[in-house]
């Protein structure tokens, strides 16, 4: 039993996993115990439970590696890859975590999910490149290292599922195409060789798309891979209204805080919702917003609360829209900053200079 | 019963709490003294951009924000504190950003100069209340402060969003097991309740655009801190406060649930404790009653 300890050391790992029969319907939290090598994954301590306990045990695998997608699951109510997640410090600290299926998704056995409606939503924002053309131009496209930066970090994904499992606008709108299914929609509209972009972009604008978000941050928190979905959401909203496509109320909503900003500096709050839903569905909304006025929490919209030195707010707007940032790039210009956080960190917690730039 | 040593701090308050959520900056004015903090509050500052104008015209957001962190370099403190999860977000976003890529601060520092803002050389840090209370010595702090107590009152932390996630950039604790809150409900004389939605979404950034999914998301804290017998939820959020005070009248509408939870700001948990008076504290500016509670604390 303990052969392998010439080679490695071996840790005790106990798990509890949510076991699911779909013939009997039961549910059950199982406890399971192994000697596992000291550089165990959650993957390979599945593996041995498995093998050595209980055969039925289901589970998706494949490359092992953290690049096929295929092991996406909850440790302690968190989505992992569960190739990522490293066993030894959670057994060394007498932690016995707790494995489920992912949510989201309807769970088909144990801690395997039917990931139809994932892949329905992928097909959704028609994952391939539209070129604009049907015959092979005759001489090679080249794309330069600028152009594709803007789409790198979408195109890390894996589609392991990982980013979908906590989505809290999932949880209320099963239809929302959520955050996967988004970021590679802006994978191709940020795509310089995609023709598609109006197009895309009028898809992605409609019930269940961008302005669905909840702005939770829990697929960034989840990605595996550095994906950072909500900011590729950010990136198609803000191509979107570049483009003008802003028909929908979330659309009207963030530009009513530019033209907050740019007018007195600070929200213009009570002006918000018609801005936002049009004067004749705020009417509606009367009966609610008197009950708030009753609080104070309707503020008068005249006179304006006007930020002092708010002209420099002005004359800033007017500035940076001439200076060819506007849409996506306005986010892409920030990530070269935003990847070196875990490196800056890890420097700073070893006491050295950090390599930022 | 004031601290002896102070901290000055930049002070942006952010919008709501200028606006719709005056109770939060009052009662903020009056506590931090209490707690050793001198608010440095900053005048020539606009609002963050909610996370709207960085989906809008996110080059602009990063303007807004670049001026909001040179004006408070400007004080001289070393710590811009917010009031508002999405405020701490945009501008620690913005900051990183800024401090990280020198091409990058050079550009917008050369545009704020341009009309006339000063530049930011990069050297604020941004900390929310929450954070300054919860670390070092602003907990030994509170617990002399707090010197009415919670007489063991039942309070559910809800934490919102965009002070945990993501937690490259906020990072002050564990995402998943945040304890901040609970500490200072305990160190209140509080009892903190424990409940799953503590650490999730109140649905207020689509409330306007997509209210039906709002809600479903909104009515998840009320209703377990409710189940688990809180007297009330108390959050570092204007936003959270908004949606939670406010849109509850909509919940009973829809769902023909009326749970009446009071909603706290952080601010005005700590006051009540610290003893504040109802023209700092403002809780008839909430829109659910805060009388039961009140009522508790007094009997």
């Amino acid at each position: 039993m303990r052969r392998a300890s010439a080679r490695f050391a071996l840790v005790d790992v106990a798990l509890k996993i949510w076991r699911y029969d779909p013939e009997s319907g039961e549910r059950e939290l199982r406890e399971y115990e192994v000697d596992a090598p000291e550089w165990a994954c959650l993957l390979d301590v599945l593996d041995l439970i498995k093998d050595k306990h209980d055969g039925s045990l289901a589970y998706r695998k494949s490359c092992r590696m953290m690049i096929c997608g295929s092991c996406g699951m909850r440790m302690d109510g968190r989505a992992v890859l569960a190739c990522k997640e490293r066993m030894k410090p959670i057994a060394d600290a007498g932690h016995v975590p707790v494995i489920s299926a992912m949510g989201n998704l309807p769970v088909l056995k144990d801690l395997v999910v039917d990931m139809a409606p994932f892949w329905n939503k992928i097909r959704a924002v028609k994952p391939w490149l539209d070129p604009g053309y049907d015959e092979v131009a005759e001489k090679e496209r080249i794309v330069s290292q600028q152009q594709v930066n803007v789409i790198n970090k979408e195109s890390l994904c894996i589609m392991c599922g990982c980013c979908v499992s906590e989505c809290n606008s999932m949880e209320s709108d099963p239809e929302f195409l959520g955050p996967a299914a988004l970021a590679k929609g802006f994978r191709f509209v940020g795509d310089v060789r995609d023709h598609g972009e109006v197009a895309r972009l009028n898809e992605l604008n409609q019930d269940h798309g961008i302005w669905d978000c909840t702005r939770c941050y829990f697929c960034n928190e989840r990605c595996p891979k550095g994906v950072d979905p909500r900011d590729a959401i950010a990136k198609l909203g803000a191509e979107s209204i570049k483009l003008n496509i802003d028909h929908d109320m979330g659309a009207k909503h963030a530009k009513w805080f530019v033209k907050s900003a740019e007018t007195t500096g600070w929200l213009r709050e009570t002006e918000l919702v018609p801005k936002t839903q049009g004067i004749v569905s705020s009417l509606k909304e009367i009966g609610f917003a008197l009950n708030l006025a009753k609080r104070g929490k309707v503020p008068p919209p005249f006179p304006p609360h006007v930020a002092k030195d708010v002209k420099e707010a002005r004359a800033l707007h007017d500035l940076v829209r001439t200076q060819g940032r506007e849409g996506a790039a306005g986010i892409v210009q920030g990530e070269h900053a935003l990847a070196q956080i875990e490196h800056v960190l890890e420097a700073d917690e070893r006491g050295g200079e950090h390599g930022g730039d | 019963m004031a601290a002896t040593e102070t901290r000055r701090v930049a002070y942006y308050k952010g919008c709501l709490a200028s606006l719709s959520a005056k109770e939060l900056d009052t009662s903020t004015q009056a506590l931090a003294p209490l707690l050793g903090i001198e608010l440095d509050e900053l005048e020539s500052v606009t609002c963050c951009g909610a996370g709207d104008i960085h989906e809008a015209e996110p080059d602009y957001y990063l303007h807004l924000n670049a001026r909001i962190l040179a004006y408070a370099e400007q004080t001289g403190a070393d710590t811009l504190m917010t009031i508002c999860n999405v405020c701490t977000l945009n501008l620690r976003q913005a900051n990183w950003q800024l401090k990280n890529d020198d091409n990058l601060r050079a550009r917008v520092s050369q545009n704020l100069e341009t009309v006339g803002a000063p530049p930011y050389e990069g050297t604020v840090e941004v900390k929310h209340l929450l954070w300054l209370i919860a670390e070092g010595d602003g907990y030994e702090q509170l617990k002399q402060v707090a010197h009415k107590g919670l007489k063991g009152l039942k309070v559910a932390p809800f934490y919102g969003c965009q002070i945990l996630r993501p937690s490259k950039i906020l990072g002050f604790e564990d995402p998943d097991r945040p304890w901040s809150l609970e500490a200072i409900i305990e160190a209140c004389g509080g009892e903190p309740i424990d409940y799953p939605a503590k650490i999730k979404c109140c649905g207020f950034p689509i409330i306007q655009a997509r209210e039906e999914t709002a809600l479903g998301e909104l009515i998840q804290p009320i209703e377990q801190a409710s189940e688990a017998g809180a007297d009330a939820i108390v959050t570092p959020c204007p936003l959270c406060h908004l949606s939670l005070d406010a849109w509850q009248s909509k919940l009973k509408k829809a769902t023909g649930k009326d749970f009446q939870m009071p909603i706290l700001h952080l601010s005005q948990l700590i006051g009540v404790a610290a003893g504040l008076e109802e023209s700092e504290l403002k809780f008839k500016r909430h829109v659910v009653s805060v009388e039961p509670l009140v009522e508790k604390l007094e009997a």
